[in-house]
């Protein structure tokens, strides 16, 4: 057991994909690598486990150099996002595969794959071929292949992406409550920011090239490091209005670009951390929870700024409802109650709380 | 399509088919028919279409001459051999370009290979006769046809499984690897049974071709060996055929590979990969 250390990892085909990678995940961290599709998610998992080797850098595990190794001496584990079963091989064998490829004596290959078994809830399946089974089981069938051989790694690749909802929703908890994910290093890759968010003890955004933030969940929620991690965490994505800074007496206000009235006031604070660049293009982030649709007469908050707008789209969607609102030209995107149905064209009053305006340099994409 | 449409275009390809089996089987018919007949029914200037005297006799006494009965056990060897060799080659070969193209020498090398199956057969029939005239196992031997067929058939064989090698997921063996098996394991005890569907097909179509070969038998051997296919034209003495026996003798060397077919048809049948990656 140990930790992951990840240095100066370089890869690339015609492009590069990733560049220059530095990461350490802890034994018994479950990291989570998050970013949107193409961007050298797999690739990472496929250079750690060996399946590719890395055009620089190097990848020690519990201070060991595994550079050079070829996968089948390296102690990691891996799922694969198509879950890559054999399909010639009964549930039972696929599981049972890395101790057969160790020579474990048959009564206890036997014991650890009814206990995987049991854990995932499959041992009914046992005896089927993975054509014959659904593919929530096929998933459930992967992850035990790789939770039974007790590896220094875990590496799991979109493992529940392709599943339905609610089953989905099912094994994440299974992840939160797995003791061996829990006790090793584990990468985990995912599309999904809510799966990051809920799984992750930290996170690491991925852009081009690398990881653009690694921090703990809420950090990278709460705390974008920069426009890219603030656009891809979070559904309904957070607004982002490209804004113009004004000065009028001493005080600092942000004019929508896109024309018509739409300005916010900035408090001083917010003014202070704007002061080094007085003029410029400023990238303001909102995060639609952070707009309430006012209704009934209802007035504004302390820190909240009242907006008018029209109503583009209405969706209702059972415990939450999104409002996507045209104001003076710009789009903003609100989290409303699913029970004040709202219609098209409606005039409406939107309530923007300036407290959690996130901004960003509109060049750099660099928060301020 | 209307109903009436419908029922005109089955008629029709009704119709087609019926043409097409009628000429596709009267000759093994006719091949069925002559087998049973006496010497005297075969050669009657008005042909009788059901004999008038059933002779199974003829099927025993094919074997009268113990020579034919070894011609059918030298073409199983020469046939089994070949398939064997051409399968081990081709399969590893087929490999090698499914997963290494560029080592292997790319899709130039691979499409030469399949070309060598392409010129007639018979403008190598002289260089190769006295090719293997000078080797330790000259041309009157079982070794001989086994290794000249590999010309023909492992091309094929190479070729085809390659095609399948490129069906089989690559992440499978990679899956494999991970697993703690070595690429040598891997290709063993995943990737070779994911294609075995497909070498069962090839094995087939190897050994018929070898089964049934005649241009090179007839050149090659002769005395040490003798396949069936250069004995079926001695049943022709002179000017007299004894045709029934040579329907007989051409019958039971049928038989080999209609079996071998229904035997293994459903390997033949592919869909062993069906629910390996999600769906």
């Amino acid at each position: 057991m140990g930790n992951l250390q990840i240095e100066g990892l370089c890869k690339g085909w015609d492009f590069p994909v990733l560049d220059r990678l530095d990461l350490t995940v802890e034994e018994g961290e479950f990291f989570v690598v998050v970013g949107p599709s193409g961007i050298g998610k797999t690739t990472l998992l496929r250079l750690v486990a060996g399946l590719e080797a890395p055009d620089a850098g190097r990848i020690i595990v519990a201070g060991k150099d595994i550079t050079a190794l070829p996968p089948y001496r390296r102690r990691v584990a891996m799922t694969f996002e198509s879950y890559a079963l054999y399909p010639h091989m009964s549930v039972y064998r696929n599981i049972a595969s890395p101790l057969i490829a160790r020579k474990t004596p048959k009564a206890q290959i036997e014991t650890r794959v009814r206990e995987v078994a049991k854990l995932l809830q499959i041992e009914q399946l046992l005896e089927r071929k993975p054509g014959e089974i659904s593919g929530g089981q096929k998933q459930r069938t992967a992850l035990g292949r790789t939770l039974i051989s007790d590896p220094e790694i875990f590496l799991l690749d979109e493992p529940i992406s392709h599943l339905d909802a609610k089953i989905r929703h099912e094994l994440r908890e299974q992840f939160h409550n797995l003791e061996a994910l829990r006790k090793v290093a584990t990468l985990y890759v995912t599309h999904d920011y809510s799966e990051a968010l809920s799984l992750g003890d930290r996170v690491g955004m991925m852009g081009a090239g690398g990881l653009v933030q690694i921090g703990t969940p809420r950090e990278l929620f709460e705390k974008p490091a920069n426009l890219f991690v603030a656009r891809n965490l979070g559904q309904p994505g957070m607004n982002i209005v490209e804004t113009t800074m004004a000065r009028e007496n001493d005080k600092l206000s942000l004019h929508a670009l896109a024309g018509g009235t739409l300005q916010f006031q900035l408090s001083p604070a917010q003014a202070g951390r704007l002061n080094g660049k007085n003029s410029g293009a400023i990238s303001l982030g909102i995060r639609p929870q952070h707009i309430r649709v006012l209704v009934n007469g209802e007035t504004a908050r302390q820190n909240e700024q009242i907006i008018d707008g029209t109503v583009d789209v209405f969706e209702a969607l059972g415990a939450t409802s999104i409002v996507i609102a045209d104001v003076g030209g710009t789009t903003l995107t609100a989290l409303g109650l699913p029970d004040e149905t709202l219609n098209y064209r409606q005039q409406i009053k939107l309530a923007v709380d300036t407290h959690a305006f996130h901004l960003f340099d509109s060049s750099s994409g660099r928060a301020v | 399509m209307s109903e009436k449409n419908y029922k005109l275009v089955k008629g029709l390809l009704l119709l087609f088919v019926g043409i097409w089996l009628c000429f596709t089987l009267f000759p093994l018919y006719w091949q069925i028919i002559t087998a049973f007949k006496s010497p005297a029914e075969t050669n009657l200037t008005v042909p009788t279409f059901w004999p008038t005297e059933w002779h199974p006799e003829n099927f025993v006494s094919v074997f009268a001459d113990p020579g034919n009965s070894k011609a059918l056990l030298d073409s199983f060897i020469i046939a089994t051999g070949n398939t064997l060799a051409s399968l081990v080659l081709g399969t590893l070969a087929g490999y090698a370009f499914a997963r290494f193209p560029k080592q292997a020498g790319g899709e130039n090398m691979a499409f030469w290979i399949l070309s060598n199956r392409m010129f007639p057969p018979v403008a190598i029939l002289i260089p190769m006769f006295f090719l293997f005239d000078a080797m330790p196992w000259g041309t009157d031997s079982h070794l001989s046809l086994i290794i000249l067929y590999l010309v023909f058939n492992m091309p094929l064989a190479t070729w085809l499984m390659m095609v399948f090698f490129r069906d089989a997921p690559r992440e499978l063996e990679e899956a494999a690897y991970l697993d703690g098996f070595t690429p040598l394991q891997a290709f063993w005890r995943v990737t070779l049974p994911l294609v075995l569907p497909g070498m069962v097909s090839v094995g087939i179509l190897c050994w018929i071709f070898a089964w049934n070969e005649y241009l090179f038998a007839n050149l090659f051997v002769g005395s040490a060996v003798r396949t069936f296919t250069i004995v079926i034209p001695t049943f022709t003495h002179g000017s007299q055929t004894l045709w029934n026996l040579q329907m007989a003798f051409s019958l039971i060397a049928m038989a080999p590979p209609v079996m071998l077919f229904i035997v293994l048809r459903r390997y033949m049948v592919r869909g062993l990969s069906l629910g390996v990656v999600k769906g």
